[in-house]
């Protein structure tokens, strides 16, 4: 067994963890690129949202590596990401690949029984003892929730960072060094390194940045690639960014899901806007919309892949979160394209907008 | 006697613009030339004809630069100020007809609409993904049907029952509109038809859920288009003013802001007119250093490497507009 990932930001680290934990052999794929665009949409149906692409370009770019097996999460829907796994198993065996797809499915959704069935296919592939195991888990779980904490970190702090670009160096740095051990415990000791080394970077806590709030599909807004490097392009104009969509939420969300007891404050936010879940994390994005303004932030970007279903509702029901809070949201919607010309413009534009209503203090 | 001049430059998808502004802000002389997809090409070219339209003693004393192709002018010509061509419109169109609450802007590849209060842009909104509802649109089925672009609007005056075409898609129009000539509609109906539709698409796109408070100035290269502005007056209910600049506000607006710039700072960086007479070529290489693989665009002047940008780590110095 040769497994491998598709990515969706920080995970591949995780993944890293946990496979070199249980010795098990394994393919990261490289980063998404435009290499990986185009395989992906070369052998993806026309109109399928650009997550599904990338996902199609990450498999295919590990197969060449001699990639047999493929993990990733499913969904049972309402989105198209539910259908995601099967498209892609059809897809895949019909270009003659002969793999097993591992889906990871909420337990609440399959069962217990059939979740533990679908795990166990990769541990049965380890020679490592149950001990040994379950700390892996562990501590694959460790490491996506530090990257996650030091990444959520560098974006926050590079509005008010002395030197600038300290931010930006430091998180891609750790990614870097994280990414070169092959030893989970000295990955994780990697990135506690670095979560020391940005909290004694030189901040101005008298700076009073732009602070805005990255909203919308769960995948566009983690992976930088799809979002033309959203967060990066922001920390380098000096833009404290929070987004609360991260893959350690997403865990977090999925294990309470049966309890009921996940995303409460968002439910609660939410309720005056859509009071009822509609796919995707669409009534995450209006939850956050309204969490965001009432943290003091200064505006939101909405960030969604053509076609999504669940964003388009949210987009459309924005602007009156907008108008009511006088509190401005921008929509940028992503597909294939990669130049960034018009993304720029936006954005540039959009935080102009921001400042001047920050210092004459107008309404939108 | 020598007159000081602040250069705006809009490099648009379209065409580039060209400006002089005075001391107080009056534009003395302009140019609109086809980009063709040779910016660099036409940039040069606009400054030479710029140049020996100017006095012998006549300066620069501010440079700014906008449009999509701004990085790349900014640049060339040393800019003062590099700034997004939506908050050029707005300070354009603020600085033209004082109080201003709504623009609508249409040029070639984008369309957009800003809000302003107080002088300042409060909300915008601009085309995403793809080009219908914006100038290129009209070039197409104006190509489609045989009649310039210039006189596309006369012939939309004419019509008596415009005819409904689907907007939402240059390609939809093109066979909706094919079909009713088929059946025997007049090219007027059917040109009156397809403003209509762009205009359609404009507002479902744009100004879905958004106030439009008079003044509404109306700009871009397609405010030239009587048939567009007589559609948006009917769809709006309005009265559009077409400020006497429409076709350059951007470079106007970019003017100004390097203007502001300068009298802050002191000093312009323009390069200077010698820049006219070098050899600049644009190229893009796949960077290998990572897997990243970022496409990294160099500007190369008489075999030097003057610039780039395109890189996502920065290894190779990349230049950013401003934002404040």
């Amino acid at each position: 067994m040769l497994i491998t990932i598709p990515h969706m930001g920080n995970v591949y680290l995780a993944a890293k963890a946990l496979f070199d934990g249980i010795d098990v052999p394994y393919v990261i794929p490289e980063p998404n690129n435009k290499d990986s665009l185009r395989k992906g949409s070369l052998y993806s149906p026309e109109e399928m949202c650009l997550p599904f692409k990338l996902m199609m370009g990450n498999y295919m770019q590990s197969i060449e590596k001699g990639a047999d097996t493929i993990l990733i999460t499913g969904s049972c829907g309402p989105c198209r990401y539910g259908e995601y796994c099967e498209l892609q198993i059809k897809t895949l065996s019909r270009l003659g690949h002969d793999l097993d797809f591992i889906v990871l499915d909420a337990p609440g959704e399959i069962g217990i029984d059939e979740f533990l069935r679908r795990i166990g296919k990769i541990f049965k592939a380890s020679n490592k003892s149950r001990a040994e195991k379950l700390l892996s888990i562990k501590r694959a779980f460790n490491v996506i929730d530090l990257i996650d904490k030091l990444e959520s970190k560098a974006h926050f702090l590079a509005g008010y960072e002395i030197n600038k670009g300290d931010c930006k160096r430091i998180l891609h740095q750790c990614k870097k060094d994280a990414f070169s051990c092959d030893n989970p415990a000295q990955m994780l000791k990697v990135i506690k390194e670095y979560l020391k080394k940005i909290n004694i970077i030189p901040i101005d806590k008298t700076k009073n940045p732009i602070k805005l709030s990255i909203i919308g599909e769960i995948y566009t807004v983690i992976e930088p690639y799809s979002n033309l490097n959203i967060e990066d392009k922001l920390m380098d104009y000096g833009v404290s960014t929070k987004r609360l969509l991260t893959p350690s939420w997403w865990y977090r969300d999925m294990v309470l899901k049966p309890l009921k007891l996940n995303s409460m404050g968002l439910r609660r936010a939410s309720k005056e806007y859509l009071p009822l879940y509609i796919g995707g994390h669409g009534r995450e994005c209006i939850g956050e919309a309204v969490l965001s303004h009432k943290e003091g932030m200064d505006g939101a970007i909405q960030i969604f892949p053509l076609g999504c279903m669940p964003e388009i509702v949210s987009k459309a029901i924005l602007p009156s979160i907008q108008r009511d809070k006088d509190f401005p949201i921008m929509s940028l919607i992503v597909d294939e394209m990669t130049g960034e010309a018009g993304y720029m413009t936006r954005i540039e534009a959009f935080l102009d907008m921001l400042n001047h209503k920050k210092k004459h203090k107008i309404s939108v | 006697m020598h007159n000081c001049y602040s250069l705006g430059i809009d490099v648009g998808s379209v065409s580039t613009n060209l400006l002089l502004a005075d001391n107080n802000n009056k534009i003395v002389e302009k140019l609109y030339l086809r980009t063709s997809g040779r910016p660099i090409e036409v940039l040069t070219k606009g400054l030479s004809i710029l140049k020996d339209k100017m006095g012998s003693k006549d300066k620069i004393i501010a440079v700014g630069a906008t449009g999509s192709g701004r990085q790349l002018a900014g640049v060339l010509v040393g800019a003062d100020v590099v700034k997004n061509e939506i908050t050029a419109h707005a300070v354009a169109a603020s600085h033209l007809v004082p109080g201003v609450r709504t623009i609508l802007e249409i040029g070639g590849q984008d369309s957009k609409i800003i809000l302003l209060k107080n002088g300042v842009a409060c909300d915008f909104a601009m085309n995403t993904v793809c080009a219908a509802g914006t100038g290129s649109f009209l070039d197409r089925q104006a190509a489609r049907l045989d009649i310039p672009i210039e006189e596309f609007g006369g012939y939309a005056l004419r019509a008596n029952s415009p005819v409904r075409i689907a907007g939402r898609c240059a390609v939809f129009a093109e066979s909706d509109m094919i079909h009713k000539q088929q059946t025997g509609h007049s090219t007027e109906n059917i040109i009156a038809g397809l403003c209509e539709a762009l205009v359609r698409n404009y507002m479902n796109n744009l100004a879905k859920g958004k106030e439009i408070v008079e003044p509404v100035l109306f700009q871009g290269g397609v405010a030239a288009n009587i048939g567009i502005v007589k559609a948006f007056e009917k769809i709006l209910g309005v009265k559009i003013i077409i400020p006497q600049y429409y076709d350059v506000m951007g470079a106007y607006g970019a003017a100004i802001l390097a203007k502001e710039k300068v009298e802050a700072t002191g000093d312009t960086s323009f390069a200077g007119f010698s820049i006219v007479n070098k050899d600049f070529t644009a190229r893009s290489i796949d960077c290998t250093g990572c897997p990243n693989m970022c496409e990294v665009i160099q500007i190369i002047s008489n075999g030097k490497t003057v610039a780039h940008w395109g890189d996502k780590c920065g290894k190779w110095g990349a230049v950013k507009s401003e934002v404040g």
